[in-house]
């Protein structure tokens, strides 16, 4: 325990020193500062006490959902804590492990009776102690915000400590095997960087896919529904009893033109339902490459989650729905026509419907797999 | 700056606290670097036997990449050996609860910037698992004792290169240790500063404990070091204590002048003339055999004749004559006897030549240095650094080595 707070103390005497720790400090509490200075009243955005007039209103969304998810969730974690924070939190970590094994540092520890592995362990939460410092910051400064300005004390707010040191020690991990293997922490920081942009990347392409996989998936079911339509339609005009004539004539044109109609769907229909296939492989291909890889961007959606209640989620799916509805994507030549609304519902649906415990489970399998490996070389190497 | 004072530390006294006499006991201590890319295998240590007494200061010495850092490392655990046999401390080599009582100064250390000479102390003295309050008071005794008391709430990046091994030393005496165990201390400290070293590291040995010394400077080491090992790629040429060592180069030296004026041959004719009756010189004296002994190449070699408590004498004395037209010489006699030369001394003291200077002599650690690392058939210094082969080639080379190293170790 000694050698451990031994350790800590050091870590923290190491970030006291660099300037870098004290200035992203100094940013997070600018950052709540000026989310103090946002507000909605019911003209629009206000800016401490002018009202701006326009965006986000008191009529669409209430004070408190406002600085909850407009300012904590989606500025605050999403893209502070979430891009710039995380970027400069692994700037100022990524010599941790190169340091600690530079020539002529690595043989004072080492030749201590502490095990490498928990050395390498140790060495490893503290740089999760930096991010953990910075993140509290935040959220306690954010908590307090939103319980002065919206009216709401939401201690659910706190959580965003937990889920995002999480988030970040998922690259964290990368960092440490990278600084290992290279010695270099320039070399780890944009090889870490760079996998978290594939990452990313993959995460982006299967929200994608799976939206794409939504619409194939409708179209489908639309044509089937359409198919049957017209087969009873069909059918009824068929056994209808007409008589001779002019309404023979256009019956039987009517029922040639249906029959043309239905033809045409169910010629299409395989086509349909070949194309639902292959994005159907191609989803599972994705979500198999997905669930060994970090869920980055998972992971953050986990604090809306656990912040927002049942009928503000409810509310911002509705929202969506509606904003998508009027869209169309290129399915002027299509017979049926998907709604967008829907499909937009669906990815919503399905944004929240993976389970947390399978999110953080996967994703810290991950990191415990990069940690084993890192950890093996560090106490394999000769230094 | 002040220099460092030899007062007590308030340590442990270290003596007596093993059951045996060997700190460091090694046996077959190997190890092969794996060559990648195809590249061959380095055999930087082939098979080292070493012993450490307990209580003593012992000098690990060896040409550039003989060996000695990699074997320093192996003890410290920062390298893993590919064979290793033997205690260190009464444990396996590798036993990490062993290291509380040992202090290590590595070659090129580098304290981390950011803290204090206080700091480092503390840090280092915590991951070595020293409590609290024996922290707080080594450490100022510490950097009392490597003199930078005044530099105790001092960042290391302001410190300079002697002052930082200063701190090394105090760094590696944070935890009382048993066992020191010091990589080229004395790198980069001025002359004053080395003094102040070897008056600390004397009290050590003073205090019990064992000091295990790694050092290219061969005048230090043979200021200090009771015992010595020699390192010449990857096995151990010889090893014991510098008397050990040196005993078969004991001599005395006479200086002496004679009557004649002619060559060097004849000066040397005229000296073994005068010493016929005490030695017998190989036949003719003249002219003299030539030997590469000899300042011109040219000296004159022979046995003492006399007895020597009643025991026949085969002592050999050699006489060696100065430069061309000098009248000089020195006479050689391989023996620390002082008894061996009076005959000698009083045959000359009978003719006509003049006694200029009598000394004992021996040979320095340089000398057996430069003996170690000179190949013995070619005359020319071994090449530096450890053996390197490819993989076909290593089992035999390292079977090869560990037997030459074994040979030379006995």
């Amino acid at each position: 325990m000694r050698q451990t707070l031994a350790i800590f103390l050091d870590a923290y005497r190491e970030l006291n020193s660099r300037k870098l720790f004290w200035i992203v400090l100094l940013l997070s509490f600018l950052v709540v500062g000026l989310f103090g200075c946002f507000g909605i009243d019911n003209r629009g955005f206000t800016f401490l006490h002018w009202s701006l007039g326009f965006g986000i209103n008191t009529a669409m969304m209430s004070e408190s959902l406002f600085y909850k998810h407009f300012l904590f969730v989606n500025f605050g974690v999403k893209f502070w804590l979430g891009i710039i924070a995380t970027i400069l939190a692994l700037i100022s970590t990524a010599s941790i492990f190169p340091d600690l094994v530079s020539g002529g540092a690595i043989e004072l520890v080492l030749s201590k009776p502490i095990s490498r592995l928990r050395l390498f362990l140790t060495k490893y939460a503290t740089g999760l102690l930096f991010v953990t410092l910075q993140v509290a910051v935040f959220s306690v400064g954010s908590f307090l915000l939103i319980g002065f300005r919206g009216g709401e004390w939401e201690p659910r707010i706190l959580l965003a400590i937990p889920i995002v040191v999480m988030f970040f020690s998922y690259l964290f991990c990368v960092c440490a095997l990278l600084g290992l293997v290279t010695r270099s922490s320039i070399a780890s920081l944009l090889l870490t960087i760079l996998i978290w942009f594939v990452v990313f990347v993959l995460s982006a392409s299967e929200t994608g896919i799976d939206m794409w996989k939504t619409i194939a998936e409708e179209r489908v079911r639309l044509l089937h529904e359409d198919i049957a339509k017209r087969e009873t339609e069909l059918e009824g005009l068929r056994t209808t009893e007409i008589a001779p004539g002019l309404a023979n004539i256009g019956n039987t044109l009517l029922i040639a033109s249906k029959s043309g109609s239905l033809e045409q769907r169910r010629k299409r229909l395989p086509d349909a339902e070949a194309a639902m296939r292959k994005v159907g492989w191609i989803s599972l291909g994705m979500s198999g490459v997905k669930a060994v890889l970090p869920k980055v961007t998972d992971t953050k959606d986990l604090l809306e989650r656990v912040i927002l209640t049942v009928e503000e989620r409810e509310g911002l799916m509705r929202d969506a729905a509606r904003d998508m509805s009027n869209v169309e994507i290129d399915q002027e030549a299509e017979d049926v026509k998907v709604d967008m609304g829907k499909v937009q519902r669906k990815a919503f649906e399905r944004k929240f419907s993976n389970p947390a415990w399978w999110i953080v489970g996967t994703s810290l399998g991950f990191e415990m797999v990069i940690l084993a490996i890192a950890g093996w070389i560090f106490v394999r190497r000769d230094f | 700056m002040t220099t460092l004072n030899a007062q007590p530390v308030g340590a442990t006294q270290a003596s007596g606290r093993f059951a045996g006499d060997w700190v460091i006991d090694l046996a077959n201590v190997e190890k092969v670097y794996a060559g990648r890319f195809r590249r061959g295998n380095v055999h930087a240590l082939r098979g080292i036997d070493m012993r450490v007494h307990r209580g003593s200061v012992f000098g690990l010495l060896g040409p550039n990449g003989a060996g000695k850092s990699t074997l320093v490392k192996i003890l410290m655990t920062v390298i893993r050996p590919t064979r290793c046999e033997g205690l260190f401390l009464g444990a396996p080599v590798g036993d990490k609860a062993n290291l509380k009582r040992v202090g290590y100064l590595p070659e090129h250390h580098r304290f981390p910037e950011y803290l204090t000479a206080a700091q480092v102390l503390d840090y280092f003295g915590a991951l070595s698992d020293v409590p609290r309050a024996d922290r707080r008071r080594r450490g100022g005794e510490l950097l009392d004792l490597v003199g930078l008391n005044n530099w105790a709430d001092k960042k290391v990046k302001e410190f300079s290169k002697g002052m930082r091994q200063r701190l090394g030393i105090a760094n590696a005496l944070t935890s009382d240790p048993d066992l020191v165990v010091l990589d080229e201390p004395t790198d980069g400290v001025d002359p004053v500063g080395r003094r102040d070293i070897r008056a600390v590291l004397a009290r050590l040995r003073d205090e019990g404990r064992t000091v295990f010394l790694n050092s290219h400077l061969l005048s230090e080491l043979e200021m200090i070091c009771d015992r010595v090992a020699i390192l010449v790629q990857g096995v151990v040429s010889s090893q014991g204590t510098i008397d050990e060592l040196t005993r078969d180069s004991r001599r005395y030296e006479i200086d002496v002048t004679s009557d004649s004026t002619g060559t060097p041959q004849a000066t040397a004719a005229l000296l073994a003339a005068s010493l016929a009756s005490v030695a017998r010189f190989e036949q003719p004296p003249s002219p003299a055999v030539q030997s590469p002994g000899g300042p011109h190449g040219l000296s004159l070699r022979g046995t003492l004749g006399h007895q020597a408590q009643g025991v026949a004498n085969t002592t050999p004395i050699s006489i060696e004559p100065g430069a061309m037209g000098s009248s000089a010489a020195t006479i050689k006699v391989a023996s620390d006897d002082a008894r061996m030369i009076q005959p000698i001394i009083d045959a000359l003291r009978a003719s006509s030549a003049t006694i200029r200077a009598i000394r004992p002599v021996r040979s320095s650690l340089e000398d057996l240095f430069m003996q170690a690392v000179t190949d013995p058939t070619t005359g020319l210094a071994l090449a530096p650094g450890a053996a390197s082969t490819n993989k076909r080639e290593a089992g035999n080379a390292a079977r090869a080595g560990l037997a030459t190293g074994r040979e030379a170790a006995r």
